[in-house]
C-alpha cells in the first residue's frame, strides 16, 4: 500500500543546486514567490519562468520529475481556472449561455492564474527535490533563530522536526509490516464502501498508535540518559556555512528576481502596443 | 584515541567502587511485589560484569535505576561516587553512565549518523570543535567511521546499535550499560556489538554492565550476577555460575547446551569435564579417545538425503525475482532467481542475514507480494517477431497457482498462515477472543457465533493458553510470551495447511525460545501439515528442521538436510553465517583426527561420539 512512498521527494544528484546552502535556497524561494505574486503582466511571469527553468537545468533533476509535482494540484488548477472563466467580468464578451458570460479578460486572467500556480509549485518542488528534509530543517532552524529573542522555542521546534523526520521511515516500515500481517489474516482494505474501508483501518491504526507511544517512551528514556535538558546552554554541532558557491547563486538569483519585478513594472512602457492583453488588472 | 574517550570530569576517589547498590528496593506503582528487592552489589572500576536472569527478573529495572530513569524506593545507589537520591546527583551521574537499550530504532534522534552522535555532547554544552573530535573518536571506537554521513534507517541492526554505542561514548561515560542491546540483532550484528564492547572494556578501561540472555555473551565477563524475582541469587565467575548446573533451572534459566552435552557424554562413560566452550569439550573427548586408543575414531555414517518429500501441499518456486521500488532511483533487487521446493509435511528452515531477501521470499508464499503476472493490471508485453517471451516466475502452493490472476487469494491466505516477526505488535482488539477471531471471520464470513467461539477456544488451547482465563482479557494486559502465543493463535485459527513464521523466537529468553519451538512441533503434528520458519539461530535450525535452505544475496545458496548443510562449515562461514554449537565441536574434533557424522542435534552428537568411541550405543 505504501510501497510507492519514497520518503520526501528528494532527488539524489550531485549538482550546483544540491550543494547550495539550504538557507539561501529558502530565501530565494521566498523572493521568487514574492516576484510571482507581484507580477501583473505576462512579461513578469516569463521572467519567473526563465528563473525556474534555469534552476531546473542547473539542478540536473529531470524535467519530468519536476513536472510530476504539478499533477498533485491538477484538480485545484482546473477548478480555479473554471471559476475565473465564469465569474470574471470584462468588456469583450466572447460567449453567453443563459446566466454564464465568458469575457476575453476572464480567459486571460484564468490562463494567467494557472501559470502563476504552476510556477509556484515548480519552484517549491525544486527546493524539496534538491534539498534533503534534514538540511531543510537545519536551514529553517537557522533562519528562525532571531525568534529566540521573543522567547520562541526555536531549538525545541527544530528537535521536534528532526525527530519526526527520523521516525517517518521507521513508521512507514512498521505500517507496511502491520498491513501485511493483517492482510495475511484475511483483512481487506481495498473493497467496500467508504465506511467499511475506514472501519478496516482500525486493525492497522491501533497497533501503529500503540507502537508509536512505546517508541516515544523509549526514545524519551534514551534522550534523558543522554543528558538531554531543554537548557539554553545547549550547543549545536552542525553549522551551515556560506561558500563562494552560495555567494554566486545569491547574486545571480537576486538579480534575476529583481529583473523579474522591474521588468514587470516597466514592461508596459517597453511594449505599449501589447496592452491591454498582457496586463492583468 | 584513548585520550579522546576519557572523562575529564570529577575523578573517582581511589579505591571507591564505580557502582554500588546497598539494599535497594523498587516497586512499580501498579504492583505489590517489588521489582528489585533488597539488592546490594558493587562493581569495581574497569570491571566487566554480566547480568543474567529470566524475563521479568528485574535486571532491566536495575539498569534504569543506575541511569536515574527510575528512583529507588529504599536503599542507596552510588554511581561513580555520586549519590542518586536527589535530582542534581542524577544529572551529574548521567555524565558518567551511558546506556544502550534493546531497540536500536528507538534511541536515535537524528537522521544522519554524525548528528545523532553529536546529540549527547550538545546537551552538555560542549564546544563545536570538541564535538567534532568526539564524533570522530566515538565512531572510530565502534568501527563506523565510514558511515559518518549515512542515514541510520538504511543501516543493519548491528550497525545501528554500534551507532547507539558511539552516541553514548560521545558523552565520555565511565560506565557503559547494555540492556539486552543484542536481543534484536542477527548473529553477525550481535558479534559486532559484543566485540566493540569487549574492546572498550579492555583498551579504554570502561566499566561494563552487560545485561543479556545469551550465554556466550555472559561468558566474556569477569563476573556474572544472576537475578531471580528482583533478587541477586548467585554471583561469581561465569564458569562457576554455569557449572552450578541444576540450580540455574530453578531460576528459570536454561543450562548451557554444551554443558548438557558434556554431562550426557559423561553418563555414557566418556571422561569429560564440565565445560563451556566447544574447544574444551572437543579436547576432552580427544583426550579420552587417546587414552582408550581410538585417536582416529570414525562414527557410523548417516544415510544420505533421500531428497525432499512430495505431497498434495508442496510449495514449488521457479525463477522468482523481485525488485523493490522498481523504476525509481532507490530500486533494489531483493530476489535474483530463486528455485525452491518445500515438500508437504516438512519442518523447513530458511536461513539468511537481514536483507538477504528471505522475508521477501516468504511473503510471496501467501501472495502478500504477488507475482507480476498475477496483478490485475498486468498485460504481457507485445513481442516483436523473433523475440522470445521473457521468463516469468512460477509459484505453486498446493492446489493454488499463484501466477494465475483468477487464483482465490483470500482462500490461499487462509490455507497458508503467516506469522510475522514480533507478531504481538499486531494485536489490536479489545479482548483476546476478538483478536483471535479476526482472521477467522475474514476468511469465513458466514460462521455462526457459536462456531467462531468454539474454534477460537480451540486455537487458544492449541497455543498452550487457558481459554477460560485469557479469552475476555485485553491482549495488552498479557505478558510478552503470552501475547506472542495469542498472535500465533490468531493465525492458526483458520486451520492453515502451511504455517510460515518469521523468526518466531526472536527477542525471547532461552526458556521462552525453547517453549515456542516445542509449541511449533506440537502444532506441526496436530494442526498444520508443513511448518516453515525463518531463523538466524543455527542451533534452532539444527535441532528442529527436516531441511533448510540458506538465502544469500537474493539467491538460494544451499538447500539440504541439517546433517549435510552444517557439515559445510567453511561455506557457511564464507557467507558470514554462524554454525551450530554441535558443528563447532565436530570441527574441533576433526583437528584431533576424529571424524564424526551426525545430524547436528545435541543428542545426535552425543550418540555419534559415544558410538565412535565404542561406548554404549544410543537406542
Amino acid at each position: 500500500m505504501l510501497n510507492d512512498v519514497t520518503f520526501g521527494q528528494y532527488y539524489p544528484a550531485d549538482s550546483f543546486a544540491h550543494r547550495l546552502d539550504p538557507r539561501l535556497k529558502l530565501l530565494l524561494l521566498i523572493a521568487y514567490i514574492v516576484a510571482l505574486f507581484v507580477a501583473k503582466t505576462f512579461y513578469g511571469l516569463a521572467a519567473c519562468a526563465l528563473f525556474v527553468v534555469a534552476a531546473v537545468v542547473i539542478s540536473r533533476v529531470p524535467f519530468g520529475s519536476v513536472l510530476r509535482s504539478v499533477k498533485g494540484i491538477l484538480f485545484l488548477l482546473v477548478f480555479t481556472a473554471l471559476l475565473n472563466l465564469f465569474l470574471h467580468g470584462g468588456e469583450h464578451l466572447l460567449a453567453e449561455w443563459g446566466i454564464i458570460h465568458i469575457y476575453l479578460e476572464g480567459v486571460i486572467f484564468a490562463v494567467f492564474l494557472m501559470f502563476r500556480l504552476i510556477f509556484l509549485v515548480l519552484g517549491s518542488a525544486l527546493l524539496t527535490l534538491t534539498t534533503t528534509p534534514v538540511s531543510l530543517t537545519d536551514g529553517l532552524e537557522s533562519l528562525l533563530k532571531p525568534l529566540t529573542w521573543i522567547k520562541f522555542p526555536v531549538h525545541a521546534l527544530a528537535l521536534i522536526m528532526s525527530i519526526a523526520l527520523r521516525f517517518i521511515p521507521t513508521l512507514i516500515d512498521e505500517t507496511n509490516r502491520i498491513i501485511s500481517a493483517q492482510k495475511a489474516r484475511g483483512a481487506d482494505f481495498e473493497s467496500g464502501n467508504l465506511f467499511k474501508r475506514v472501519k478496516a483501518m482500525v486493525p492497522i491504526l491501533i497497533p501503529l498508535l500503540i507502537s508509536a507511544f512505546r517508541r516515544a517512551e523509549e526514545l524519551g528514556d534514551a534522550m534523558d540518559a543522554r543528558c538531554y535538558t531543554n537548557s539554553p546552554n545547549r550547543t549545536k554541532y552542525k553549522k551551515l556555512t556560506f561558500t563562494w558557491r552560495d555567494g554566486v547563486a545569491a547574486l545571480v538569483g537576486a538579480a534575476l528576481i529583481a529583473a523579474a519585478v522591474l521588468f514587470n513594472v516597466y514592461a508596459c512602457e517597453i511594449f505599449p502596443a501589447a496592452y491591454p492583453y498582457v496586463v492583468i488588472a | 584515541m584513548s585520550q579522546d574517550l576519557r572523562q575529564e570530569g570529577s575523578p573517582l576517589p581511589e579505591g571507591a567502587p564505580a557502582l554500588s547498590f546497598s539494599n535497594v528496593k523498587f516497586y512499580y506503582p501498579e504492583s505489590q511485589a517489588p521489582a528489585v528487592n533488597g539488592v546490594s552489589f558493587e562493581v569495581r572500576r574497569g570491571e566487566f560484569v554480566s547480568v543474567i536472569g529470566h524475563n521479568g527478573s528485574g535486571k532491566s529495572t536495575l539498569a534504569r535505576l543506575i541511569c536515574g530513569l527510575l528512583q529507588a524506593d529504599e536503599g542507596k545507589i552510588r554511581v561513580w561516587g555520586i549519590d542518586l537520591s536527589d535530582a542534581d546527583g542524577v544529572k551529574e551521574a548521567r555524565r558518567h553512565t551511558g546506556i544502550v537499550f534493546q531497540n536500536p530504532d528507538n534511541q536515535m534522534v537524528a537522521s544522519i549518523v554524525e548528528d545523532d552522535v553529536a546529540f549527547g555532547p550538545e546537551n552538555l554544552g560542549v564546544e563545536r570543535e570538541e564535538i567534532g573530535r568526539r564524533i570522530e573518536a566515538s565512531l572510530a571506537a565502534v568501527g563506523m567511521s565510514d558511515y559518518r554521513h549515512a542515514t541510520p534507517s538504511r543501516l543493519s541492526g548491528g550497525q545501528k546499535q554500534r551507532i547507539a554505542v558511539a552516541g553514548v561514548l560521545a558523552i565520555r561515560p565511565d560506565i557503559l550499560i547494555l540492556d539486552e542491546s543484542t536481543a534484536m540483532l542477527d548473529p553477525r550484528g550481535r558479534r559486532e556489538v559484543i566485540e566493540v564492547v569487549g574492546r572498550l572494556n579492555r583498551e579504554e578501561g570502561i566499566t561494563v554492565l552487560l545485561i543479556t540472555h545469551f550465554m556466550e555473551e555472559a561468558l566474556l565477563a569477569d563476573r556474572t550476577i544472576v537475578m531471580n524475582r528482583g533478587e541477586i541469587v548467585m554471583q561469581g565467575t561465569p564458569e562457576d555460575i554455569f557449572h552450578s548446573g541444576e540450580s540455574l533451572v530453578t531460576y528459570n534459566l536454561c543450562l548451557p547446551e554444551i554443558t548438557s552435552m558434556a554431562d550426557a557424554l559423561r553418563e555414557r562413560g566418556v571422561d569429560t569435564r564440565p565445560c563451556l566452550r566447544p574447544e574444551e569439550l572437543a579436547a576432552d573427548i580427544a583426550a579420552h579417545a587417546a587414552k582408550t586408543g581410538r585417536q582416529c575414531a570414525v562414527s557410523p555414517r548417516i544415510s544420505p538425503d533421500k531428497g525432499p518429500k512430495h505431497g498434495a501441499w508442496d510449495i514449488d518456486i521457479k525463477d522468482l525475482t523481485f525488485t523493490y521500488s522498481a523504476k525509481s532511483p532507490f530500486a533494489s533487487k531483493a530476489l535474483r532467481g530463486v528455485d525452491l521446493h518445500i515438500g508437504e509435511g516438512e519442518f523447513f528452515g530458511v536461513i539468511g542475514h537481514t536483507g538477504s531477501g528471505k522475508s521477501t521470499l516468504i511473503q510471496h508464499l501467501n501472495a502478500l507480494i504477488k507475482l507480476p503476472q498475477a496483478n490485475k493490471k498486468y498485460r504481457p508485453p507485445k513481442l516483436k517477431k523473433g523475440q522470445t517471451p521473457p521468463v516469468m516466475p512460477e509459484l505453486r502452493v498446493g492446489p493454488y497457482d499463484l501466477a494465475d490472476k483468477k487464483c482465490n487469494f483470500l482462500q490461499l491466505r487462509s490455507d497458508v498462515g503467516m506469522v510475522f516477526q514480533y507478531p504481538e505488535y499486531q494485536l489490536f482488539a479489545e479482548t483476546v477472543a476478538e483478536d483471535v477471531a479476526f482472521g477467522l471471520k475474514n476468511f469465513n464470513k458466514d460462521l455462526s457465533p457459536e462456531e467462531v467461539e468454539e474454534r477460537v477456544r480451540a486455537a487458544i488451547s492449541a497455543v498452550g493458553l487457558d481459554p477460560d482465563e485469557v479469552c475476555d482479557k485485553s491482549p495488552f494486559d498479557l505478558s510478552g510470551g503470552q501475547k506472542r502465543r495469542v498472535a500465533i493463535a490468531g493465525v492458526i485459527v483458520s486451520r492453515p495447511k502451511i504455517l510460515v513464521l518469521d523468526e518466531p523466537a526472536a527477542g525471547l529468553d532461552p526458556l521462552g525460545k525453547k517453549e515456542i519451538m516445542e509449541l511449533l512441533h506440537a502444532l506441526h503434528s496436530e494442526w498444520c501439515r508443513t511448518v516453515v520458519i525463518v531463523s538466524h539461530d543455527m542451533d534452532e535450525i539444527a535441532c528442529n528442521c527436516t531441511r533448510a535452505c540458506v538465502v544469500s544475496d537474493g539467491r538460494i545458496a544451499m538447500c539440504a538436510r541439517p546433517h549435510e548443510l552444517f557439515a559445510r562449515t567453511e561455506e557457511l562461514r564464507s557467507l558470514g553465517l554462524d554454525v551450530p554449537l554441535t558443528a563447532k565441536v565436530c570441527e574441533e574434533l576433526k583437528k584431533y583426527g576424529m571424524d564424526i557424522d551426525c545430524d547436528y542435534t545435541p543428542q545426535g552428537l552425543v550418540a555419534a561420539v559415544s558410538a565412535a568411541l565404542g561406548g554404549e550405543r544410543d537406542a
